[in-house]
């Protein structure tokens, strides 16, 4: 079995048990209505970046979010780079207005610039615990960013320089970031906008990224489901 | 959805399927993404100096009038700088070395460097090459390695040197150090180039002791943005280099910003001609930052390298101004 075989059975495996939470749902003012959730954000995710989010709601108690999202830095080569996630946040405990909600999503993300092209297939662990209201809520995040295999493709102009260099999928895991930060959010109607801040360590606890913050500003947009009305 | 199950048999096929895994390349392998240094492959060229492996080479006949070429960083390598060899034809002895963990000589931890060191370091290559005490010494230093050059001549070594050829150091107090290193890395924050570098991050990641990972990330961050946005004029865009030294370039730089260093007092001891050279499309540095950082130097000739960017002796264009002036500033000394 191939690696690329491999990183795609990975990001299957999350997609099924993942439980997650990429964009910041208030878990109070989600009804039994509300259907999808689409969102908008602007981030500071190891880079400025731009990203969109689906999520449908499965027919689940606690409720449960399966959702797509993708994000692009900005810059001169828009598409040059993305990461794209896959996973399912999840409602894990409730107790009054204590709610604590976690993620795990599957990652794939390219980046590439003219040495190399990463080719990165990863995971994303996090999970939240705050105060949520109908109208807002404030809660704190812990999570894991594990970049899991990656494959790298050198440029000529690389090999040039040094042309013993292996191209092909690379192990044990290339990168790992831990992250917290807090997040709050208000919410009326169908919407809920929100501002999360955190810092970024690397997974030795010794380092930290060139800038060891993240930050994401976001909207969300809740869609009813349709309902058929009798004649 | 019995997602029990569902995990059970994705733990199953995920088991399987990598039992039946091709070997993945490791990470942190020396050889992969980086070449091996000198205490890693036995077939490169070495001295062991000072309580280290150099990566270091001589050209030319030994026992002539020495050239020490000092390459910048700090954490490059001396390889884009192979051009100087040609000063081995006219007579010089030519000594090239990586400086301590930086390009193939071998790596240290990040708390063992010091400025003095450095100096400790070139001054025992000078010493291991040297064939005579009438040798006559010149140094050659680009960039950082002109610095060097000078911390050197300031640490109480006017005597030993009988020549200084300086190409664009950044400065020689740190305040300008940091002024032109400032301006030579800023970045829009929306840029390309910004985010090339930091969004790296979450791919490669490495701890403080696996130097070829971390020498890896560096080299794509200083050297994976495009020629054209370079603001030093550099020509080739990508410098032709073996392997850059992170740790040695972090330490160094840190050591900078703690002690905030000047390196100019004792200068004005070094009474021999110095050749200050900069680059005619380096629009940071120009005229008025070569006058100020050579200052302190009381004998000083500047010379505007044209047609050239920071990286002068690496590209054709120019060498082909930087080597006559220079070959000549070696032999008005040589004798």
């Amino acid at each position: 079995m191939t690696n690329l075989k491999k990183a795609i059975l990975i990001v299957g495996v999350f997609l099924f048990i993942n439980k997650s939470h990429s964009q910041n749902i208030n878990w109070a003012s989600l009804t039994n209505e509300n259907k999808h959730v689409t969102n908008l954000n602007l981030n500071w995710d190891y880079a400025s970046t731009v990203g969109i989010y689906y999520g449908c709601k499965l027919n689940t108690k606690p409720p449960i979010i399966f959702g797509i999202d993708y994000s692009v830095p900005v810059g001169s080569k828009v598409f040059d780079d993305f990461k794209s996630k896959i996973g399912i946040q999840m409602q894990l405990i409730k107790f009054q207005n204590f709610r604590l909600s976690t993620k795990i999503q599957g990652i794939f993300r390219k980046y590439e610039q003219p040495i190399v092209r990463l080719l990165n297939f990863g995971s994303d662990f996090s999970g939240a615990f705050g105060y949520y209201k109908s109208k807002w809520f404030v809660a704190t995040e812990f999570g894991f960013d594990k970049a899991i295999v990656t494959y790298f493709k050198h440029s000529s102009r690389y090999k040039n320089s040094f042309t013993m260099v292996n191209d092909g999928w690379y192990e044990p895991a290339t990168g790992g970031n831990f992250y917290y930060g807090l997040l709050t959010g208000i919410s009326f109607k169908k919407h809920d906008v929100y501002l999360k801040i955190g810092k970024v360590v690397t997974q030795d606890f010794k380092t930290t990224p060139l800038i060891p913050y993240y930050a994401q500003l976001g909207y969300n947009f809740k869609i009813n489901k349709m309902i058929r009305l009798k004649k | 959805m019995n997602y029990k199950k569902i995990l059970m048999a994705s733990a199953i096929l995920l088991s399987v399927s990598f039992s039946g895994c091709k070997k993945e390349r490791i990470f942190n392998e020396p050889g992969n993404l980086v070449p091996k240094t000198v205490d890693q492959d036995p077939s490169l060229s070495s001295i062991y100096v000072n309580g280290t492996q150099l990566h270091a080479e001589a050209f030319g006949n030994k026992d002539s009038a020495m050239i020490i070429v000092l390459h910048g960083g700090p954490g490059s390598d001396y390889r884009y700088m192979l051009n100087c060899k040609e000063f081995a034809n006219q007579g010089y002895s030519v000594v090239f070395y990586d400086q301590r963990g930086a390009g193939l000589s071998k790596r240290h931890s990040g708390d063992s460097y010091s400025i003095q060191l450095m100096i400790d370091d070139l001054d025992a290559v000078i010493n291991y090459y040297r064939t005579s005490s009438t040798q006559k010494v010149f140094i050659l230093g680009h960039s950082w390695g002109a610095m060097l050059a000078a911390i050197y001549i300031n640490a109480g070594n006017a005597n030993k040197i009988d020549g200084l050829l300086l190409a664009e150091p950044g400065g020689l107090v740190w305040e300008d150090v940091m002024k032109y290193t400032s301006s030579i890395q800023s970045f829009g924050f929306f840029s390309e180039e910004l985010n090339d570098a930091v969004y790296l991050d979450q791919f490669i990641s490495a701890k403080e002791d696996e130097h070829a990972v971390l020498d890896y990330k560096r080299l794509l961050m200083v050297e994976g943005s495009e020629p054209k946005n370079d603001p030093t004029g550099n020509t080739d865009g990508y410098q032709m280099i073996w392997r850059l030294g992170a740790v040695s370039y972090n330490s160094l730089f840190e050591i900078g910003k703690r002690e905030n260093p000047n390196w100019t007092i004792n200068l004005h001891l070094f009474t021999k001609k110095v050749l200050f050279v900069y680059s005619e499309r380096n629009k940071y540095y120009g005229l008025g930052h070569a006058q100020k950082v050579s200052s302190p130097f009381p004998n000083v000739e500047l010379f505007k390298n044209l047609d050239a960017g920071h990286d002068m002796i690496s590209p054709s264009n120019g060498w082909s101004h930087f080597y006559p002036k220079a070959l000549s500033y070696f032999n008005s000394l040589k004798h």
